[in-house]
């Protein structure tokens, strides 16, 4: 009877989340400007554009909480570098990110960044580039991420890119296209036309090119679209069955999948063109490979031993070992960029839910609730998972962080699924 | 779409094996004629599937030997076959096991007879909901 009480009590304590992170209050006080007379007035315009942009994009974290900046709060281009402390101490504020901006000759513009310890007034972070006029949203979120990583040690996604496969129409007028978009939203393109089915765009790591499967010809084969010149190559000469590309994170090569005969193998090749070099030989289905943040290793999921499960090789091939075991089918595996964790697709009769598991297999848990969750991404962060749910039919893109319990679907013109992050481009 | 394609050997006479090289003149026929005489003739398309799974049942297998006959009465007509993963899968699992359904499908109908070449695969994974399966399609 005690021990069931026991056990009671324990399974409830095991019901309860994992606590939150806490959350660091961050003061953001209007950037300041150097120059004098009218071009400080039109430069403090543009410093205010640029401060409003850092509070929205440190709002949209669930680790930082900026103060709402108050544009009269005009602030003296001395204090970027000797804050008065104790006022944002008293303001409840543990961070402070502050800095400046000024118009050059040329037009462009200068911006210094800062990030300080309110408590112990040391600088945790300073950053200086400059910026073509029309660039103040990414020099905004350079600034952004610079206090994010200053606070919480990992990269920021402000800076970051968004492909994922844009849906319109239904069943046979079904249209899909790569949409590609600003990690906010912004600059929302697409990428192909929709004139041939697109599946699994993948950004290469600094979001200079997009890997994607065409079924142009009427069967899948990896292309690359390089975004500055518009070109596109095939992957593999004779574009055979294949699928599932991952770059490299130095962006030199592609992990892929390719059919050869009726199996499915784990194949690598020099993202700029080149024979690919078969890395496992199972006879079961190999597929969805994906680096480590060292490129040294890759996860990909097979069903050799009878149901799919994920093994991590080296990145030759060699030394292919198991790391998950449950109950369930394990798919779609990607590497954190932080290299602590593998998000994959845990599949059971009824649902499809995300999950992580460290990259040796320890601590498995599943962190979305769905039915239909596919295709997790991770933030730059390594602390954000973004996924694909399909509800009514339709596909949209949501974003869960792994100490929260609810994801928050993304804004897109249309249903979207099969989502990719990159790296920060900068 | 008018497609058309040569008519050779067997469609006129499906009783006479395509063992000549075809006559020098020779009436051209769109796909879809072709393809409501492979229907007539076979039984259909479609060859489904168990759950995960690419072993071609035994219902399946008599169907395949008459798609088989008819693909050897006519050697110029290309097929492709189009396996489909399962609902429910992921993207990439379902892919693979389209492929693999549609190289079942391929490699049962060589042993049957029907030269290689006229042959070809694809898979569409589980991106066309339906039940598991691989469709035959004649190639215009």
């Amino acid at each position: 009877m005690i021990r069931a009480a026991i056990l009671f009590l324990l399974s409830l304590l095991a019901a309860v989340p994992a606590a939150a992170q806490p959350v660091t209050v961050i003061a953001v006080p209007p950037l300041a400007t150097p120059s004098k007379g009218d071009k400080a007035n039109e430069d403090l315009a543009i410093a205010w554009q640029a401060t409003q942009q850092i509070v929205t994009d440190l709002r949209g974290t669930s680790e930082l909480m900026p103060l709402t900046p108050k544009q009269k709060d005009v602030y003296s281009y001395p204090e970027v570098t000797a804050p008065s402390f104790p006022k944002w101490k008293a303001a409840g504020a543990k961070a402070l990110v502050t800095g400046f901006v000024q118009t050059r000759d040329d037009g462009r513009l200068t911006f210094g960044c800062y990030v300080y310890d309110v408590a112990s007034g040391r600088e945790l972070g300073r950053k200086g580039f400059v910026v073509a006029a029309d660039d103040l949203r990414r020099a905004a979120h350079r600034c952004s991420g610079l206090a994010y990583e200053s606070i919480t040690g990992s990269p920021g996604m402000f800076d970051t890119r968004i492909a994922y496969v844009a849906e319109t129409g239904s069943g046979a007028s079904l249209v899909r296209r790569v949409a590609i978009m600003d990690s906010d939203g912004f600059n929302h393109d697409y990428a192909t036309m929709g004139e041939t089915m697109v599946l699994s765009p993948r950004l290469s790591p600094r979001a200079r090119s997009v890997a994607f499967v065409s079924f142009s010809g009427g069967s899948p084969h990896i292309r690359i679209l390089d975004l500055e010149t518009q070109r596109t190559n095939s992957l593999i000469t004779g574009d055979p069955i294949s699928f599932s590309p991952r770059f490299s994170p130095d962006g030199q090569k592609i992990a892929f999948t390719m059919v050869q005969g009726s199996n499915a193998d784990i194949y690598v090749a020099d993202a700029a063109g080149g024979p690919p070099v078969r890395l496992t030989t199972a006879p079961g289905i190999d597929t969805a490979p994906a680096f480590s943040p060292d490129g040294k290793r890759i996860v990909f999921e097979s069903d050799r031993s009878g149901s799919q499960q994920l093994y991590v090789m080296d990145a030759e091939g060699s030394d292919q070992r198991r790391i998950s075991f449950g109950t369930s089918a394990y798919a779609a595996p990607a590497w954190s960029p932080d290299g602590e964790y593998i998000a994959f697709v845990a599949r059971q009769t009824g649902s499809r839910r995300i999950g992580i598991v460290r990259a040796d297999g320890r601590d498995e848990r599943i962190v979305t609730g769905g039915v239909t969750d596919d295709s997790p991404s991770w933030a730059p962060s390594s602390r954000e998972i973004l996924f694909e749910r399909t509800d009514g039919g339709r596909p949209s893109l949501l974003r869960i962080a792994l100490d929260e319990s609810q994801p928050r679907t993304m804004t897109i013109p249309q249903p979207g699924s099969d989502p990719d992050w990159s790296g920060v481009i900068e | 779409m008018r497609a058309w394609i040569a008519l050779l050997g067997g469609l006129i006479s499906t009783a006479a094996p395509a063992q000549e090289p075809p006559p020098p003149i020779v009436p051209w026929v769109p796909v879809e004629v072709l393809r409501a005489d492979f229907i007539a003739k076979t039984g259909g398309t479609m060859l489904y599937f168990g759950v995960n799974s690419a072993l071609i049942g035994a219902p399946a297998r008599s169907m395949l030997a008459a798609q088989a006959q008819w693909l050897r009465l006519n050697p110029y007509v290309s097929v492709k076959i189009e396996g489909h993963g399962d609902g429910g899968d992921t993207r990439d699992h379902a892919l693979a096991l389209g492929a693999r359904r549609a190289a079942a499908v391929r490699e049962a109908l060589i042993l049957l007879g029907v030269p290689p070449q006229q042959i070809s695969i694809s898979t569409w994974g589980s991106e066309r909901p339906g039940p598991p399966r691989a469709e035959i399609k004649l190639v215009p």
